[in-house]
Formats: C-alpha cells, sequence, structure tokens
C-alpha cells in the first residue's frame, strides 16, 4: 500500500443472508483522485461504495468479510467507531435528498452535530461550503427557506454541500445524477471536476460517458466481481478483459 | 337490458349501505339537539356553558357546566402529561431500535392494551390506583384527579403509540441514511431529523389521544370522586374532580324523562358531542393531508396547511425539547416523586452548562436509556393490570360461577345470564354493523372516484368513530327506547352497538379491499364480468381475511362496552335469559360496573367477573391479531 493510497480493500466479501454480493474484491484508491465504479446494475457497485463508509450497517443480515482499510486503519474492526469514520467519509445519494428544515440548516446539520453551535462559526462553515458546491449565488439571498423548495439539480448541489461542511476526506456518491436532468448534470459533472482538488470521490455511475469525463480511475464491476480496475484512460481505450470491452462498447448491460 | 338495471341496483343497494353513516351522524345530532335545546332556551347558552354550580337536584336547581368542562379539560391534560412521553418514546424504541422479533412483540402487546375494557381499567383504578394513590399521600379517598389522569394516559398509550409510530416509521429512509452520512450519530439522527419530520402525525397521533381521553366515560366514574367542583388551588391534582361524561353517566340512568334535569343533560351531551368533534376532525384531517402531501409528493394548499418545513417551527423546535422536560418534571412532581424530578431538573441544568463537555456518545446511551424505560413501563403497565386481575380472579372461577345465575345481588352465585346477555349483545351488533359496513366500505372503494359525496361519507365515519360512547348511549336512549318506543331491551342494545362498531368494520374493511391490486379487477372486467360480478368473484373473497378481522376487532370492542348499552338495555340482575328480543338481558361490563360501585362485599364476583371479561375480550383481539398477521405475511410471500 502505498502513501497515495487513502483506502484499500483486500479479499472483501459479502453476503446478503444467503446472496454472495461481493466477491474478492482487491482494490486500493489514490488519494484526491477521482474514482469510477461502473457495471450493469446489480453488479454489487452500489454495495462496494457503501461498504466504504459502512452504510450497510443499516441494513439485517449483512456479513463482510476479507479486509478494508481507511489509511491503513481497520475498517471493519470492532472498534472503529463508525459515526467517526461517517465524518471522513461522507456520502451523496442517487436521489438528492435534503432534510425538510431550511437550506441553512441543512448545511449546518453536520457541523451541528458534530458540536460546532457558534452562530459565526456556522455562518462561515454554510457560505464556505454553499460555495464550493457552487450553490450560494442561487441561494444566498434565501438561506432561510425550505431546502425542499429547490430544484433537483440545486438540492442534490446542496446535499453535497452538506456533505462538504464536515470537511470529509473521501466523498462517496451512488448515481449522483441519475434522477437529474442532463444541464443539472453537467454541473454536477463540473462540481465533481473542481472537487478533485482537495477531496478524494469514489463515484458510482450507469453512465459510461460520465465515468469517461470525470475520473482518473475506474473499476468494472460484472455479478459482484471487480473484472478490472485502472486508470480510466486504459479501461476506455485498451481493455485488457474481453468482458470489459463487451460492456464499454455496449455489447451487453 | 336486465343486468344492466340489475347493475343499478346493486350499485344503489351499496350507495345506501355507505351512506348510513352519514345518516345516523345527522340522527345523533338532530336527537340530542331536540332534547337538549330546551336547556338553552330555559337557562340560556353563557348561563350553561359558564355557570359555576351544577345542581340539578337542588330545591333551586342550578345548571352551569364550567366546572364540568374545566374537569374534563384538566383530566385530560393531566392523561397528555402522563402519556405523551411514554408513549412517544415508546413509539421510538418500535419504529426506530427494536429488532423484527421485538416489534411482532411489542406491537400487539400494545393493540392488547387498547382491546381492555375500559370498565375493566375503571376497576383497577378503583381498587388498586385510588387505593395507592389514598396511602401515598394521607388523603381520605384516592378517587381523584391524579387518579384519572393517569388511567386516561393509560388508555390513551395504545393510540398516540400506533399513530406516532407510523408517523415515525414512514418518514423516508433516504433522511436517515443522509443523517448518518454525515456522521451524526443514530440518537442526533432520531432527535434532529426524524422526529421533526414526523411531528404533524405526532402532533396529530396526540389530538386522537386526547379525544380518546375526553370521550372515556366509565373509567372517569370509577376513580375521579365525581365532585363538581373546579379544584382549589387549579393545580390541586389530589382534589375530586367530574367531568361531562361523568355526569352524563352517573345521572341519566336516576333522571325523570322530559324534566329540566334531563333535557340539561342532553345540552352536556351536546357541547361533549361538539368538543370530541371538533378534536378528531382535526386529527384526522391532519393525517389525511399527510396521506395525500405523501402520495402526491408535494402538499396542496388547504384551510389546514401544515408544511413539512416552516422557518417558525425550525425556531420553535429547540423549545419543544424544554417543554417535554418540563411535562416529565411536573408529571413526577405530580406522583409525588419529588427526589427523581429535582434528580432532572439537576441533570438539566448539567446539560445545559455542560453539554459541550459531554460525548455524544454518552448522550446518545443516556436518551437511548430513557426510550427503553419508556417502552419497559408501558409493558410494566399491561403486565400489572393483567396479572393483578388473573392473580384475583381465579379463585374466583368455577363451574358454577360459569353457569349459575348470580344471588344476593350478585355477591353470591355466578354470572351465566352476564355472559349470555353479552354474547347475544354482540352477536347481535354484529349482525347488523357486518352488512352495513362492508357495504359501505365497497361503495366508497370500488363504485365510486374520489369526490364530494366520497368525502361527505368519509366525514360521517370519521365523525361516528370520533363519538363518545356515552353520547351512543344517550342517543339510543332517547331515539331507540323512547322515541320509537322499543323499550329497554336487547334489540335497542344491539342496534346501538352495532352504531358504534361501524366505523371500525367499514374502516378494516376498506383497507382490505384497498390491498387488493387493480389487475385483478381489470383482468375480470377485460373479460366482460360486470361490475358487480367482479366485486362478488374477484375482489371479495381475498378481502374475507380482512374483514373478518374487523368483525372480530368490532366484536371485542362492543363485548367491553359499559356506557352505550347502560340505559339502552340492561338490568343489574335477572335469573332469566331473554326469550325474545324485546326483553333487557344483562351483560358483563354493566355487571363488573355495578359490583364494584354499587354493592359492598362482592369482591371475589367482582374479580371473578372482571377476569371474565377481560378473558373475552382479550380473546377476541388476540384472534384477530393472529388472524391479520397471518394473512399480512401471506401477503407478503
Amino acid at each position: 500500500m502505498s502513501d497515495t493510497t487513502i483506502i484499500s480493500t483486500r479479499n472483501l466479501n459479502l453476503w446478503y443472508n444467503e446472496k454472495h454480493a461481493l466477491q474478492d474484491i482487491s482494490m486500493e484508491i489514490e488519494k484526491k483522485k477521482t474514482t469510477a465504479l461502473i457495471g450493469p446494475s446489480g453488479c454489487g457497485k452500489s454495495t462496494l461504495l457503501r461498504c466504504f463508509n459502512r452504510m450497510n450497517d443499516l441494513i439485517n443480515r449483512v456479513k463482510i468479510t476479507g479486509e478494508l482499510l481507511l489509511d491503513r486503519e481497520d475498517m471493519l474492526s470492532c472498534d472503529m467507531d463508525v459515526v467517526s469514520l461517517r465524518k471522513r467519509v461522507g456520502m451523496v445519494f442517487q436521489r438528492p435528498n435534503p432534510f425538510p428544515k431550511s437550506i441553512y440548516e441543512n448545511v449546518a446539520y453536520g457541523p451541528r452535530v458534530h458540536g460546532t453551535n457558534d452562530r459565526k462559526e456556522l455562518d462561515t462553515i454554510v457560505e464556505k461550503s454553499l460555495k464550493h458546491a457552487a450553490l450560494w449565488e442561487e441561494v444566498r439571498d434565501r438561506l432561510d427557506e425550505s431546502a425542499l423548495g429547490l430544484s433537483g439539480g440545486q438540492q442534490q448541489r446542496l446535499c453535497i454541500a452538506r456533505t462538504l461542511a464536515v470537511e470529509p476526506e473521501v466523498i462517496l456518491m451512488d448515481e449522483p445524477c441519475s434522477a437529474l436532468d442532463p444541464i443539472a448534470t453537467a454541473k454536477i459533472e463540473n462540481l465533481i471536476e473542481m472537487l478533485k482538488e482537495d477531496y478524494t470521490v469514489i463515484i458510482v455511475t450507469h453512465n459510461m460517458q460520465q465515468a469517461a469525463r470525470v475520473s482518473d480511475y475506474t473499476g468494472f464491476m460484472y455479478l459482484g466481481k471487480l473484472i478490472e480496475y485502472d486508470s480510466t484512460t486504459k479501461i476506455f481505450e485498451h481493455p485488457k478483459e474481453d468482458l470489459t470491452e463487451n460492456y464499454i462498447t455496449g455489447r451487453f448491460g | 337490458m336486465v343486468s344492466r338495471m340489475k347493475e343499478k341496483f346493486v350499485r344503489s343497494i351499496f350507495f345506501l349501505t355507505a351512506f348510513f353513516a352519514v345518516i345516523v351522524v345527522a340522527f345523533i345530532l338532530l336527537f340530542l339537539l331536540r332534547d337538549g335545546y330546551s336547556i338553552f332556551e330555559t337557562v340560556g347558552v353563557l348561563n350553561f356553558l359558564f355557570g359555576t354550580i351544577w345542581a340539578p337536584a337542588q330545591v333551586v336547581p342550578s345548571y352551569g357546566i364550567s366546572a364540568l368542562i374545566i374537569g374534563t379539560l384538566l383530566v385530560t391534560l393531566g392523561a397528555m402529561v402522563f402519556a405523551v412521553p411514554l408513549s412517544i418514546g415508546c413509539a421510538i424504541y418500535i419504529s426506530e431500535l427494536a429488532s423484527p422479533r421485538m416489534k411482532s412483540i411489542l406491537k400487539p402487546a400494545t393493540e392488547l392494551l387498547a382491546g381492555i375494557p375500559s370498565v375493566v381499567y375503571g376497576f383497577f383504578g378503583m381498587i388498586v390506583l385510588s387505593t395507592f394513590i389514598r396511602i401515598t399521600f394521607n388523603i381520605p379517598s384516592g378517587q381523584t384527579w391524579l387518579a384519572g389522569s393517569i388511567l386516561l394516559g393509560i388508555m390513551a398509550l395504545p393510540t398516540i403509540i400506533s399513530v406516532s409510530e407510523d408517523a415515525i416509521s414512514s418518514v423516508p429512509r433516504e433522511y436517515r441514511e443522509g443523517s448518518l452520512a454525515t456522521g451524526a450519530t443514530r440518537w442526533q439522527t432520531i432527535s434532529r431529523v426524524i422526529v421533526p419530520a414526523a411531528l404533524s402525525g405526532i402532533a396529530a397521533a396526540i389530538i386522537l389521544g386526547i379525544g380518546r381521553a375526553i370521550g372515556e366515560t366509565m373509567a372517569v366514574i370509577m376513580v375521579t370522586g365525581n365532585t363538581a367542583i373546579v379544584p382549589n388551588p387549579i393545580w390541586n391534582v389530589l382534589s375530586s374532580v367530574r367531568t361531562l361524561t361523568g355526569t352524563l353517566g352517573i345521572e341519566t340512568g336516576d333522571v325523570a324523562v322530559g324534566s329540566e334535569h334531563y333535557h340539561a343533560l342532553f345540552g352536556v351531551a351536546v357541547v361533549l358531542l361538539l368538543i370530541t368533534l371538533i378534536i378528531n376532525l382535526s386529527a384526522v384531517a391532519i393525517l389525511s393531508h399527510l396521506r395525500d402531501g405523501r402520495r402526491a409528493g408535494r402538499a396542496k394548499r388547504s384551510w389546514l396547511h401544515i408544511p413539512a418545513f416552516s422557518p417558525i417551527r425550525e425556531k420553535l423546535l429547540p423549545y419543544s425539547r424544554i417543554v417535554l422536560l418540563a411535562l416529565i418534571t411536573l408529571m413526577l412532581f405530580a406522583i409525588g416523586l419529588w427526589e427523581v424530578a429535582l434528580i432532572i431538573i439537576l441533570a438539566a441544568a448539567i446539560w445545559h452548562y455542560g453539554r459541550d463537555r459531554i460525548s455524544r456518545r454518552h448522550i446518545e446511551i443516556f436518551a437511548f436509556g430513557c426510550v427503553i424505560a419508556a417502552t419497559v413501563a408501558v409493558l410494566a403497565i399491561l403486565a400489572i393490570i393483567l396479572g393483578y386481575i388473573i392473580i384475583n380472579g381465579l379463585p374466583a372461577i368455577s363451574w358454577d360461577f360459569l353457569t349459575q345465575g348470580p344471588t344476593d345481588l350478585g355477591r353470591s352465585g355466578g354470572i351465566f345470564p352476564a355472559i349470555v346477555g353479552t354474547l347475544y349483545l354482540v352477536a347481535g351488533a354484529i349482525l347488523i354493523a357486518l352488512p352495513l359496513g362492508v357495504g359501505a366500505a365497497v361503495y366508497l372503494v370500488e363504485y365510486t372516484r374520489e369526490g364530494r359525496i366520497t368525502k361527505l361519507i368519509r366525514t360521517g365515519v370519521d365523525l361516528l368513530n370520533g363519538t363518545p360512547s356515552i353520547v351512543f348511549g344517550l342517543f339510543g336512549f332517547a331515539f331507540l327506547v323512547l322515541f320509537l318506543d322499543i323499550g329497554v331491551c336487547l334489540l335497542s342494545g344491539m342496534i346501538t352497538l352495532a352504531l358504534m362498531v361501524l366505523p371500525t368494520v367499514i374502516r378494516t374493511t376498506e383497507e382490505s379491499l384497498k390491498n387488493i391490486p387493480q389487475s385483478l379487477r381489470e383482468g375480470s372486467l377485460a373479460l366482460g364480468a360486470t361490475q358487480w360480478q367482479t366485486i362478488k368473484n374477484v375482489v371479495i373473497p381475498p378481502a374475507i381475511p380482512g374483514i373478518v378481522t374487523g368483525a372480530i376487532l368490532s366484536i371485542g370492542r362492543a363485548a367491553g362496552e359499559t356506557a352505550p348499552i347502560m340505559f339502552v338495555a340492561v338490568v343489574f340482575s335477572t335469573r332469566f335469559l331473554p326469550t325474545s328480543l324485546f326483553q333487557p338481558v344483562m351483560a358483563l361490563p354493566y355487571h363488573l360496573f355495578i359490583l364494584s360501585t354499587n354493592v359492598p362485599g362482592s369482591s371475589t364476583n367482582k374479580y371473578g367477573t372482571a377476569l371474565v371479561l377481560l378473558i373475552l375480550v382479550v380473546a377476541f383481539y388476540s384472534v384477530a391479531i393472529v388472524i391479520r398477521n397471518h394473512y399480512a405475511k401471506k401477503a407478503r410471500g
């Protein structure tokens, strides 16, 4: 494991009840790069993503074996504080899920739960996060209004701002654009491009063009296995596996 | 042509059954007003409502009900102080923390709590609770406001728990995940995102609980002492009070028909009905609004607009916690646990000044501890009531007790006529309510689109559902016994109980019809079947388990009710079984009521009667719950 690696897995296996959803996943994710996970529906890419901040814990009867390290720390050990892990590894979901609170309170939520109650400090964090998420200009005059009144794309950027407000090291994105129109999608993609400077981004996507556009590394998954994992250029231009090539050229999936 | 006629005919029959609920509500209002109107005229509306002295038996009678209204409000308020923290804690535990297995125990347990007849609660309250209060506070009588509030609080628990559990469970999963993904603890997620998002549902739950508490009669009569005074000072929970329902329950039986006092009682009933109707309608409005909002994805504006978000509410939210804490402290003060209350105040002070220094892990542990404690308290209450009645009632049960008539005013002998009377009453009630209720549900689900008429019918059903049982009793007395001149008899009792359980039958049937997939109906219609053929052959058969569940729940409810039948169908003691529908009968709940309030020295038989009644009702409820769970599992596959 090199110094530039932030998350690494070795022989990671996951079962939902009897279903073997992830099989022997081994991969290393580079710090401050964007990594995309692609593959047909049900291939396990979202499940893998949800391992990285242990969101699978919320589902009953999940069994995980193997090794999963965040900065050399064992993420799966019982000593791991899941709550502080999730502070370090934030997540943006498929459908925008702002809380039924004001725009301000949505962004301030994370800092608040982590113990920041000073109004001035919160104001600074909220402004910074919204600027970072390229939403500030659109909402600066209506921070007290309901977040549910925003458009879908704005809601998703708000969710990104909410994630940025706790200053995570890694941001997981689970098909963040699948519920958005092309214009909103373009905005999010630009945003991901900018986030790369400060954050490690792991994105699950259905859309191969999107993976090609935004990511530095790409992993192709199929039926619970990581078939191929390499730099995005290689995966899209010279895939080693036939399966990858077939998928990328649209012969199945 | 013939078949077209037949379809029309069938449809209009169903329409009539559905409209029946509206007619009943109109009749109830009409007959209460008809008999209550004259008191408003002679005394004057304002004097009636705000007069302080209720003394109908004086030489110069006085009919002011303000003390009764205040009594009702105080008892209800006290009940909520007990019920709200416990039920919300319990609801949070069931929906957020309990494992599926734990859930499958807790939900039926709270439903069982709902199934215990109010007269059994009253009996328990009279013997255990008021004695406890009398000894603890060293006062001459334990029949107090406090006793009434605790008991009504317990009775309101199941309603508040199940409705708020529903509200919390239906908060979208995305909110939960979104919060956890920012690194919030589970408790932070619950207290800052989930509960606020479920707040309207919880509010509706509390309002429904209030409606239940205000409409309760028997338990209140048995534990509040029934003195028509305003407590002095107003927060003196150890004072005796009297409620609107209590007044009706006590006095209607002895009043001379047509006298001024008689009209005054109907005036009281009108006031009571209006209060409960307003309360129930507002709860129903909130809930249906929520449901619409969820379905449409976006709430439409209406007069009762409760948005998922409002800036004012966001500002108020932090204070709601303080209010809740104050309520708990007040409750502990009220029941005399000064030490615990002081500890809470101390803890609140520490919390306020040192919360940044307490780790959130510890806060979470403490909060979960409270939530679990609330759940344990609810279970303990259930266990104590059941255990007490079973342990004391078992020695009374014998073959003779179950098969003989009562002797010596029920002190000795058995309760056979009461068992038979109760069974006759509920059998008749369900025979009347089932066709009407199922017909109404079929009309609402199968024959109409949502529109003005369905809205009217649904409102009628909701109103009927919120009508206090004692009001059904008064209506039965005024309409069936006197106006139609049927007399105090089995038939009057059956009809009154049928009207009371009608909403339950309609609702459960409606639920099960709605669960039948639309594709089944379309499949049948596409084969050229008529609507009635489709309903008869495709829709009704799979809905039968749901309908049966509703019927059994109704039977259980009817079997435990005292207030609706005590003026219309029952006598205290008869050695003989009724031979026709036009004779009065004995009934278990009424028998228990009289034994415990009017017959000193009947202790073994009292406990025995309570146990038999409890077993009967709980058996009906358990069967209904088992059937429902069995088919719910099947439906899920």
